[in-house]
């Protein structure tokens, strides 16, 4: 509790007490628990410091001591459910929440896997086993722990979250040094926090008492590691953790898309090393379409909003099969003014009429998308997917439809072309406004209308091809400079000079391939690819970053190339790794470089240079808590 | 609080009337909307935010757009509009200035999201994250939780240019609104309506040139509006482009034409005025580009001259800004119509 006085933004009115249940005021542990029981809707959930109501055993008492931040959070809860009158208050992603295996949007087969995981491991918990650890991979939003929190529930077991406490800031911890406050990072408490489940096994241990539930661990969010060392420090936790857990836990690690700019890097090293230690690998794969929707039009009929199906499925196949996103756009669409109106009366006449009225509304903004797709491309501007307003862009170009020939209006241009150089005008509006009403960006058009435009240039037309290529080519020199400003420091000249350049780029290629495809073929049904050039291009950008950043950790007192990099240093690590088990083939490198520049006799200079290094190292570690 | 946070707009230097009288405070902050209603533009998801200033409930939501197009401002004004009094104590406001490092994630959020404020029903405390494209992954990693854990009393807003720089497991927890650049329309309402009731004297044309300069950023209009009739006290055409240091578009557009109808001997020397007048060549091919694509041309014509353009304006960036560059871009423009016109 000591820690806490020192945050100032902590404050309870008083006043407030008034609208919550006395009985949580109280500040007995049991009443904690039972709070907490309350709070997450009687299911049977609670906070690792439920212990802390047994006869105190020593390692109890330590665990509870560092999940007590825990417990206090979730003592806020009882508050806010006072303060809750009306129904309508929750995000329906909290409100729809899963309650039963059956209403788990995630694949059965995938359930069932967990399902006989957790089972095995509940049931024959006093035998032998392997390993305790399952590991969920997945995307964002596609059910990780909803399916462990439902499981858990619908087995009876009682679900410890692992989660960390609220930190004191940096400065307050040097403004009050002197009052024996101790600064810990957030990996520093996941270490001790792995250590004390190994050790003890505290939660056996108390559980031997009585009936009380089985236990399941759940770690959702690991801490994050910046850096090799700390993330040297993780690895090793979570080994430990895998061999040495006496309780099923599971561990859920949310996987990137490849073409994110955040680092993915540990992710898969973390995901192996897992494995490797003897984790049960589930990985979730995205929802369906299909099962999104199910879920969506779940909601619709309980919530009593009447959508049309096409609004549903445009939603669901926006979010990428990320059921959250689709459900919190869903509960944002609903806001639209008419549609609360509407909602009120509900007969099947008003819904025909709504619909109508909503596309009316909306056509200012569908009116760009093009007539065919009026009733269709209502919102676009909600779902996580960037490329879904984008592709509806792109069918324009790539379709390339123009208007019939009319000689009138040729005349009357002051200027008159060559034939070959003469098309008809575009049935569409200028190309700069389409692409900025689909939001469209310079790159990724490019990228699309490179992988896809063979597919809309008819079989004989080498010429058309030839013109577009070059066109496409200049486009994505013009969009280079963009490039390496990008990767480089952001100056506020480059911010200036992107403003030309990726507008002009974007206009090249999209005019490009409307010029150049002078006999489009007929418009046929074509599956949109993703083009794959731009995902081996950031994989390769994202490689290139890793061993920049390995080179600079590597880096003090010696220089090198990216080349030898790759050439030299990266296939020496691999065959030190393969001779230790530990994975620090990283230092062991350092030393056989260290103690090779240097004559072995003069162990002392080694010695100071190692230290440096280490010192070098713990600087490091510093800024990484 | 919330509009003082705001970063202060470039003001011009007060000309030396109003400056004795008064201290003026900059038009964009003086106008910036205090309702959800007066957001202009991209009125689909304005109405929807309507909507929540109404019923209340806010969901946590996701901003994103170009600058200058109301993302802050429609937020500033929801969480107002929602919280009214309780404002102060309710909403916690951090943009790129304030430190959010991840412990400042980790403790303010945190304790932000656990301290409790006696709210009427279906109102939330809300934390605004402002430019939350800056905010480093580690730290939006440290948000993720906070953000499921308290979504009984805390919802957040965050705004940013560019979506995909928000990582995914928080772009899932939110609903994404997306903001487009504003029409030359809803920016001439608004700068009408500014400019009756500051009663600054103009011509059309003016407008039409701070428009011009604007390019859909509301921020900047308004900035060069301010400038304008304090430089000048009359809003036309020259005075604007003078404020705004950029080359007239008028003039620009006479050489295009000028190429179009093959005198390139006027052409070069439109430009060596141009020139002559100081500006650099970086401005002139900013306009000239603006100019190509809004002009009416041929559709092979108004193609090579973009690309010619952005090869131009590649090698300014390059370094080689000399009068020769524009030049050589002005005959390579002229040779374009040349193989394309027909014998």
């Amino acid at each position: 509790m000591g820690k806490r006085k020192t945050a100032v933004v902590c404050s309870t009115s008083p006043e407030e007490d008034a609208g919550r249940k006395q009985g949580s005021r109280s500040s007995s542990s049991k009443s904690f628990a039972a709070a907490r029981k309350r709070t997450r809707g009687g299911s049977s959930q609670c906070g690792v410091g439920e212990i802390s109501d047994k006869p105190p055993s020593r390692g109890a008492e330590a665990f509870a001591r560092l999940s007590e931040d825990y417990c206090e959070c979730l003592q806020d809860f009882p508050s806010t459910q006072g303060m809750q009158c009306s129904k309508g208050n929750e995000l329906w992603v909290d409100k729809y929440k899963p309650s039963s295996p059956a209403q788990l949007a995630v694949h059965k087969k995938k359930v069932e896997e967990v399902k006989n995981w957790l089972r095995e491991r509940l049931i024959a918990s006093k035998e032998k086993f392997g390993n305790h650890v399952l590991l969920i991979t997945g995307q964002a939003g596609v059910g990780k722990s909803a399916a462990v929190r439902v499981l858990a529930a619908h087995m009876g077991a009682e679900l410890c979250e692992y989660s960390t406490p609220t930190p004191t800031l940096w400065h307050e911890h040097v403004h009050n040094i002197n009052s024996g406050l101790s600064y810990r990072s957030k990996l520093d408490e996941f270490e001790a926090f792995v250590e004390k489940i190994g050790k003890y096994s505290l939660l056996s241990s108390s559980n031997a008492g009585a009936s009380r539930k089985a236990t399941i661990i759940l770690i959702d969010d690991l801490p994050v590691t910046n850096g090799r060392v700390a993330f040297g420090r993780l690895k090793k936790c979570l080994t430990a953790l895998t061999r040495f857990a006496q309780l099923p836990t599971v561990i859920l690690v949310t996987e990137y898309h490849r073409t994110d700019n955040v680092p993915t890097s540990h992710f898969e090293e973390l995901v192996s090393l897992l494995e490797r230690a003897g984790a049960y690998k589930v990985a979730f794969n995205r929802l369906t379409v299909n099962s999104i929707k199910k879920v969506l039009s779940h909601i619709c009929q309980e919530e009593k909003r009447e959508l049309p199906s096409i609004q549903i499925d445009q939603i669901a196949k926006a979010s990428c099969g990320d059921m959250r996103n689709a459900i919190n756009s869903l509960q944002f669409w609903c806001l639209s003014p008419d549609n609360l109106l509407i909602s009120y009366v509900s007969n099947s006449m008003d819904i025909n009429s709504r619909v109508l009225s909503d596309s009316n509304k909306l056509s200012p903004i569908v009116g760009l998308f093009g007539h065919e797709e009026l009733n269709c491309g209502t919102d676009f501007s909600y779902g996580r997917d960037e490329t879904l307003t984008l592709f509806h862009a792109l069918g324009k170009f790539l379709h390339n439809k123009r208007e019939v020939m009319d000689q009138i209006g040729l005349e009357l241009e002051s200027l008159t072309l060559r034939e070959k150089f003469e098309r008809n005008p575009l049935k569409m509006d200028a190309p700069e406004k389409v692409l900025s009403q689909a939001y469209g960006k310079a790159r990724p058009v490019t990228d699309f209308l490179h992988e896809n435009v063979l597919d809309f240039i008819s079989d004989g037309a080498i010429d058309d091809t030839w013109l577009v290529t070059s066109y496409l080519s200049d486009a994505d020199c013009l969009l280079a400079s963009s490039l390496l400003s990008h990767s480089s420091q952001k100056l506020t000249e480059m911010d200036d000079s992107q403003r030309v350049s990726q507008p002009v780029a974007a206009s090249v290629a999209i005019r490009g391939v409307l010029f150049g495809n002078k006999q489009p073929l007929s418009s046929r049904w074509h599956a949109i690819r993703s083009p794959r050039l731009w995902q081996i291009e950031q994989s390769a950008q994202h490689h290139k970053n890793k061993l920049m950043v390995e080179r600079f950790y590597f880096s003090n007192g010696f220089s090198l190339s990216l080349s030898q990099m790759v050439t030299d240093y990266m296939p020496s690590i691999k065959w030190l790794g393969s001779h230790t088990t530990d994975d620090n083939g990283h230092e062991k490198l350092i030393q056989c470089i260290t103690t090779d520049l240097i004559p072995p006799a003069d162990n002392f200079s080694s010695n100071t240079i190692e230290s440096t290094f280490r010192e070098k190292i713990e600087d490091d570690e510093i800024e990484d808590w | 609080m919330a509009s003082s946070s705001a970063p202060p707009p470039s003001t011009p230097p007060p000309s030396s009337l109003s400056a004795s009288s008064y201290y003026e405070v900059p038009w964009v902050e003086k106008y910036r909307p205090t309702k959800v209603a007066d957001v202009v533009g991209n009125s689909d998801a304005v109405s929807r935010l309507q909507v929540i200033a109404r019923e209340g409930n806010m969901p946590n939501i996701i901003l994103s757009g170009p600058p200058g197009t109301g993302k802050t401002t429609s937020i500033l004004a929801l969480a107002h509009e929602l919280l009214g009094p309780h404002c102060k104590e309710a909403v916690l406001e951090l943009n790129a200035s304030d430190d959010r490092g991840i412990d400042v994630v980790r403790n303010k959020i945190k304790m932000f999201a656990q301290k409790k404020v006696t709210l009427p029903p279906g109102r939330h405390k809300i934390i605004i994250l402002d430019e939350a494209d800056s905010m480093t992954s580690a730290a939006q990693q440290a948000l993720r939780r906070t953000m499921e854990i308290y979504s009984n009393t805390t919802r957040f807003a965050l705004a940013c240019n560019t979506s995909s720089k928000i990582i995914e497991p928080i772009q899932s927890r939110c609903a994404l609104v997306r903001f487009s650049r504003l029409s030359d329309q809803e920016i001439l309402e608004r700068l009408l309506t500014v400019v009756e009731t500051e009663k600054v004297p103009y011509v059309p044309g003016g407008l039409e040139a701070i428009i011009f300069t604007a390019d859909g950023d509301m921020r900047q209009a308004l900035n060069n509006l301010q400038a304008t009739f304090s430089g000048f006290h009359f809003v036309n055409e020259e005075n604007v482009f003078k404020v705004c240091d950029q080359p007239h578009p008028l003039h620009v557009k006479n050489m295009i034409r000028n190429v179009l109808e093959g005198k390139f001997d006027d052409a070069c020397s439109g430009l060596k005025q141009l020139y002559d007048l100081g500006y650099s060549p970086t401005d002139i091919i900013t306009t000239l580009f603006r100019v190509v694509k809004n002009y009416d041309m041929a559709e092979y014509l108004k193609l090579e001259f973009l690309k010619e353009t952005g090869f131009a304006h590649m090698r300014v960036c390059d370094g080689v800004g000399s009068l020769l560059q524009l030049s050589g871009l002005l005959a390579k423009l002229a040779l374009v119509r040349e193989t394309a016109k027909a014998p």
